[in-house]
């Protein structure tokens, strides 16, 4: 009120967008979603070698109500997909899903009826990480390209804009079951 | 492995003279004169071999099958090891093989060493290599390690000897299948051995191409990647393909086929194995035509007219069910709704079709004869084919003493049946006796004779053609263009004891006419007649009662379209240039208030409909085929399409939308519904009564048209491979020479077919034709005669000699339409 | 009851580790912003090579398609013409698709290939946001090109034929004519 009317549209609002993204970039709350080798790596990211609390990200947490990061670490059984969403579920927003590894990605060389083919299916992947299992720089650098996703996050009416945007580019798209020539 | 009959073990077996032998230790008995290779199967010993062929008369041209033979039967042995592939079975002989034999082995090894002499090693581009006998037997029979420094022989390569079929020399191992498979089997001796010793080569003559409607078949007994096909020429390896057994969908005859398909596309097809029906043979046709169903004008959403702006909207499926059933619920309610069906139709869908139009539309104006037809065809098939099960079948074509052909070209409209009757030729005898206007070349390959007659005189020529018990008499399609034609062969055949068989020119067609696709026709061969029939399929249908008066053929249901008495049309797979008024039906189509359209690509019909529902390709569905013999030739889908429903459930939909239930949503679940439903075994429908009709008459500028489909034509089943349609036989006009001379045309010259609808240009040919007589293709070279000409098989047209300048422009008929090619969809 | 030791001295050993270790250097590895190089046969994402003027050295064979245990390899053959020439001899790889979502980076494909085309690179950031970004093209894949390279398609420049190419004569010719330097052309 006020303030922004005398001001030339949009710039406190960028600016409170830009502070936003920075605090949020730099204090991730990991949830633990170790399912399978991917998640020995994961840990390693967590230890001195790797070290992720130079990124502010070192506190695993047990709980999804105190996390705000999802890194699925390994292949999502049929069984393991309601819980996995449960989980999703109950994490408090803003929330970001990274999908570790190939078989979190899109079920890997498990092409088989017991594996979800790609956590993409049950929860939105913000961000996809190949590699069997990915080098624990590949994790840092698949969070380090989060964390300018992050920074760009609008928000308030900015952000209600974006997430249509999105969707309508997501009902527009080719799914890929669909996409021909192309590997799904 | 086919087995041929004379070779078969099994029931027979103890009728037939058994020679008992020795091979590899093991005694066996066989039949005489069984070959060694064959005799060492049964005991389960595979002799390497690559020239051998169980169809293709032994030839021992590649001498990889050598085997010991210590003892022939007579106490004394071989000198040296001996073909197995020629060498027949005698008492007593003993056999040893690789298995027991050192001396074998190391024959089979030095010949494998000596055919990889000059065999190149591009195995990583040559487009048989995983499915190669050459490597495979190179593997189990071969040095592993080669001793050959020299420089290999080398040819320029590919070389194409058709469009389609490339050869590639340096590959040929000179197994000789593919020369004695054209020679023997096909007829058509395009290709043979050239040369001699280290330079004999496949070869064709000199400008002379390897022009055979079924050359794919030697792309497929090749046992190396020295003759390969364009079309897919490094599309795909064997090891990325997922096979599926399937039946062709482009002729009535069933042939088994191998449909090949990597992520949701197929990638080409080969051909089955039944020797039942096409033993291990197919036509072009069958082998390179099925790019259609991916073409760009393919429909992937139900439309819907748009009552506002008159445009076709994309909908739902739901919303589509719902506006086909409410337009054609409101017409059924008041003037009626007529269906026709095309040929395309697998049985459950046909029977999807007879049954939504007498139980949701209560009516009997159905008919799946898009093409020219009459009322006394109707008749025939209600009496003589419908229900009536496996009649004449292909062993009993080779068995045949006679096969008297009325109406039908075998090579162009039944390729399998073309096989099977120069085989019986060949093997049996068999005594072949066209009756048509002039001697084709298939019926030269097939031995067979020519009864001459004009078109719409087959009636009273078929008494010359001699029948008599063991005879079979062959109904092409055509005859429906011909008064009596029917009638007489059913008269013939009774006198005679020869037997009829109908024979179709579309692979749904004899399943349409088991479902009850015809306007006097219930499903299982009841007559609409009959209130006994009636009733009976009322009762498996629990419903209260079925219409009982007869309904209209195609023709009849789009004239009255025309006149405003039928106010709606549910229109299925019919290409408007099939009919045989093209322009009245496009006509017809406009006048109708409202029009469904079932379609897999867009059409002139779709274009006009108001509901357009598309539908999936018989690729992409299951169901089975009624070939001519009446066999049922099950298949499962290939690649499943999310997209792309069966005809069946999309009537089903338009059921329930409209508040009745089909009974079944699903091909399987109609085809038990069918099989439950049964033949029906009460009185038959009675026999056509048509007093033969004569040629017509024509005027010294006319000429009465002979003509029917080339195999290879402008069909739109055959859209989308430009190797395959290169294929194609050019057009051409046969005339005899005394016709020609009365019209004063020479060879070569172009000539012009008029009607009051339009003229073609063809260029004429000299032939041994009756007089007063021309023939040309139905549908070839952008020329479809029904759709410029109006003109069908029979018809009156006028001939003239040249091109008249200011003409010239119109007369070539609608141009090619550009075919999307594989490179234009990536 | 317990010894002098261990009332005094045990509860402040452990401090030693401590203590200790605040004279070491840190073991940890600042990777975003230091990057140290992998072991020089790290399986890293794919590239397919080139001969020495610039040809393609894949031939569509696919058959690192089939050594590929995660099905992520896709190639579609063509014919080479002698006015669109891409590869010496008559097939090239006219579609060339891997899916890094499935690809395990095992390096089954390498092994399988029989031209020495396909080969790895030690590069691995190669997270991204969607599904489509990550099944990496052809164009993508190809190695760059280096001086003396032309970009195909173009003719046989180092020999008459592609037996010249496979027999090593195109190499020494490349090597003779100065155009690259010793060493297997394009591969890294």
């Amino acid at each position: 009120m006020g303030l922004e009317e005398k001001l030339p549209s949009g710039v406190l609002l960028t600016t409170v967008e830009g502070l936003a993204g920075y605090f949020r970039k730099a204090s991730f709350w990991p949830a633990t979603f170790g399912l399978a080798c991917c998640a020995i790596e994961m840990m390693e990211f967590g230890a001195p070698k790797y070290d992720s609390s130079r990124f502010g990200m070192e506190v695993f947490r047990a709980s999804p109500r105190q996390a705000d990061l999802m890194i699925v670490a390994g292949r999502v059984s049929q069984k393991m997909a309601p819980v996995l969403r449960q989980i999703y579920d109950q994490m408090p927003g803003p929330k970001y899903v990274l999908a570790m590894g190939v078989c979190a990605s899109s079920g890997g060389m498990f092409n088989n009826y017991a594996i979800v083919q790609g956590v993409d299916h049950i929860v939105p992947v913000d961000m996809y990480l190949p590699g069997c299992p990915p080098r624990p720089e590949m994790l840092i650098d698949a969070v380090m390209k989060l964390h300018t996703k992050i920074q760009d996050t609008k928000l308030g009416a900015h952000r209600v804009a974006e997430i249509a945007a999105d969707e309508k580019v997501a009902l527009e798209a080719v799914p890929t079951t669909a996409m021909k020539g192309l590997l799904r | 492995m086919t087995v041929t009959k004379g070779n078969e073990p099994g029931t027979e077996l103890a009728d037939q003279n058994l020679v008992t032998l020795t091979v590899d230790d093991v005694e066996v008995s066989v039949p005489e004169g069984t070959l060694v290779i064959r005799a060492a199967e049964l005991i389960g010993v595979e002799i390497p071999r690559f020239c051998d062929h169980p169809l293709l008369a032994p030839v021992g041209a590649c001498r990889q099958c050598l085997v010991d033979v210590p003892d022939a039967g007579n106490g004394r042995g071989f000198p040296k090891p001996q073909a197995s592939c020629t060498l027949p079975v005698s008492p007593g002989m003993v056999v040893k093989t690789q298995v027991t034999s050192p001396v074998a082995d190391k024959a089979q090894h030095g010949i494998m060493e000596f055919l990889l002499v000059n065999h190149p090693l591009d195995c990583p581009m040559c487009d048989k290599g995983g499915e190669c006998p050459l490597q495979n037997q190179a593997m189990s029979h071969g040095q592993g390690e080669t001793r050959f420094t020299e420089k290999k022989r080398t040819y320029p390569k590919p070389l194409a000897i058709s469009s389609q079929i490339l050869l590639d020399r340096e590959r040929c191992i000179l197994c000789a299948r593919c020369t004695r498979f054209s020679e023997q089997i096909a007829g058509d001796p395009f290709i043979a051995m050239a040369e001699r010793g280290a330079l004999q080569q496949v070869a064709i003559y000199e400008n002379e191409p390897f022009s055979s409607y079924f050359s794919g078949n030697t792309i497929q007994i090749c046992p190396v990647g020295a003759l390969t096909s364009s079309s897919y020429r490094f599309r795909s390896r064997p090891f990325d393909l997922v096979s599926t057994p399937a039946v062709a969908e482009h002729d009535a005859c069933g042939a088994a086929i191998r449909v090949d398909h990597r992520r949701g596309k197929v990638v080409r097809r080969l051909s089955g194995d039944d020797p039942e029906v096409n033993e291990e043979w197919i036509s072009d046709k069958d082998r390179f035509a099925f790019t259609y169903a991916r073409q760009a004008d393919r429909l992937t959403r139900p439309l819907v007219r748009d009552p506002e702006t008159g445009a076709l909207e994309p909908a739902s499926w739901p919303a589509a069910f719902l506006a086909a059933a409410r337009g054609l619920a409101a017409a059924a309610a008041t003037s009626g709704v007529g269906v026709v069906t095309g040929g395309r139709l697998t049985t459950e869908d046909a029977y999807a079709y007879a049954k939504l139009a007498r139980t949701v539309l209560g009516t009997n104006d159905i008919d799946f004869r898009a093409r020219p037809q009459s009322a006394e065809e109707a008749e025939f098939l209600a009496h003589a084919v419908a229900g009536s099960g496996l009649g004449v079948t292909y062993r009993d074509l080779e068995e045949a003493t006679k096969v008297v052909l009325v109406g039908l070209e075998p090579e162009d409209e039944a390729a399998t049946i073309f096989l099977r009757l120069r085989k019986a030729w060949r093997t049996n005898g068999t005594q072949v006796v066209a009756v048509a206007s002039h001697a084709t070349r298939a019926l030269e390959k097939v031995g067979g004779q020519l009864v001459r007659t004009i078109p719409g005189d087959e009636a009273k020529a078929l008494g010359e053609a001699g029948l008599a018990p063991g005879t079979i008499v062959l109904l092409g399609e055509r005859l429906a263009r011909v008064e009596g034609a029917f009638t007489t062969a059913l008269a013939a055949a009774s006198r005679s004891g020869a037997r009829l068989a109908w024979v179709p020119r579309r692979a749904g067609d004899r399943g349409a006419v088991e479902a009850g696709c015809l306007p006097n026709l219930l499903p299982g061969g009841r007559p609409v007649a009959d209130a006994e029939a009636r009733a009976d399929l009322a009762a498996a249908w629990g419903v209260a009662s079925l219409p009982g008066e007869p309904g209209r053929s195609t023709d009849d249901i789009l004239a009255a379209a025309l006149a405003g008495e039928i106010g709606a049309l549910l229109v299925a797979g019919v290409e408007v240039d099939d009919l045989a008024d093209p322009q009245a039906a496009l006509d017809a189509v406009d006048a109708a208030g409202f029009v469904v359209s079932l379609e897999v690509r867009a059409s002139a019909v779709t274009e006009r409909a108001d509901v357009v529902l598309p539908v999936a390709a018989v690729a992409e569905k299951a169901g089975s085929f009624v070939n001519w013999e009446g066999r049922r030739r099950p298949f499962e889908a290939v690649i499943p399409v999310p997209h792309a429903l069966p005809d069946t459930r999309v009537l089903a939909g338009i059921a329930e939308a409209a508040g009745h239930d089909l009974g079944f949503r699903t091909p399987e679940a109609a085809a038990a519904e069918l099989a439950e439903v049964g033949v029906w075994d009460g009185a038959r429908a009675p026999k056509p009564e048509v007093v033969p009709g004569r040629a017509p008459r024509t005027d010294p500028s006319e000429v009465v048209l002979d003509t029917w489909r080339r195999l290879i034509d402008d069909g739109r089943g055959q859209d989308g491979d430009r190797h395959y349609q290169a294929t194609a036989r050019p057009s051409v006009a046969l005339l005899s020479s005394a016709t020609a001379r009365a019209f004063g045309v020479r060879e070569g010259e172009e000539i012009v077919l008029r009607t009051d609808r339009g003229a073609v240009a063809v260029p004429a040919g000299i032939a041994d034709i009756a007089d007063g007589v021309v023939w040309t293709p139905a549908n070839s070279n952008g020329l479809s005669l029904l759709g410029i000409l109006g003109a069908a098989y029979g018809a009156v047209v006028t001939v003239e000699r040249s091109v008249p300048a200011d003409e010239a422009d119109a007369l070539s008929g609608p141009p090619h339409p550009h075919v999307p090619t594989e490179e234009d969809e990536q | 009851m317990a010894t002098l030791k261990e009332q005094l001295w045990d509860p402040i050993a452990g401090f030693g580790v401590t203590f200790r270790t605040m004279f070491k250097k840190p073991v940890t590895v600042q990777y975003p912003f230091e990057k140290r190089p992998t072991a020089p046969r790290f399986h890293g994402r794919h590239q397919l090579n080139r001969w020495p003027d610039g040809l393609e050295k894949c031939i569509g064979c696919e058959l690192c398609a089939w050594a590929c245990p995660a099905d992520a390899i896709f190639v579609e053959g063509a014919s080479n013409t002698e006015d669109e020439r891409f590869s010496p001899g008559e097939r090239y790889g006219r579609v060339y698709q891997i899916n890094y979502l499935r690809c395990i980076l095992c390096g089954l494909c390498i092994e399988a290939c029989p031209t020495r085309a396909l080969t790895m690179t030690n590069e691995y950031e190669l997270a991204d946001t969607s599904r489509e970004s990550l099944i990496f093209e052809k164009s993508d894949l190809l190695a760059p090109l280096l001086p003396g390279m032309e970009q195909p398609p173009h003719p046989l420049r180092l020999g008459d034929d592609e037996r010249d190419y496979y027999s090593g004569q195109a190499a020494a010719r490349a090597v003779a004519e100065g155009s690259v330097a010793a060493g297997p052309g394009g591969e890294q």
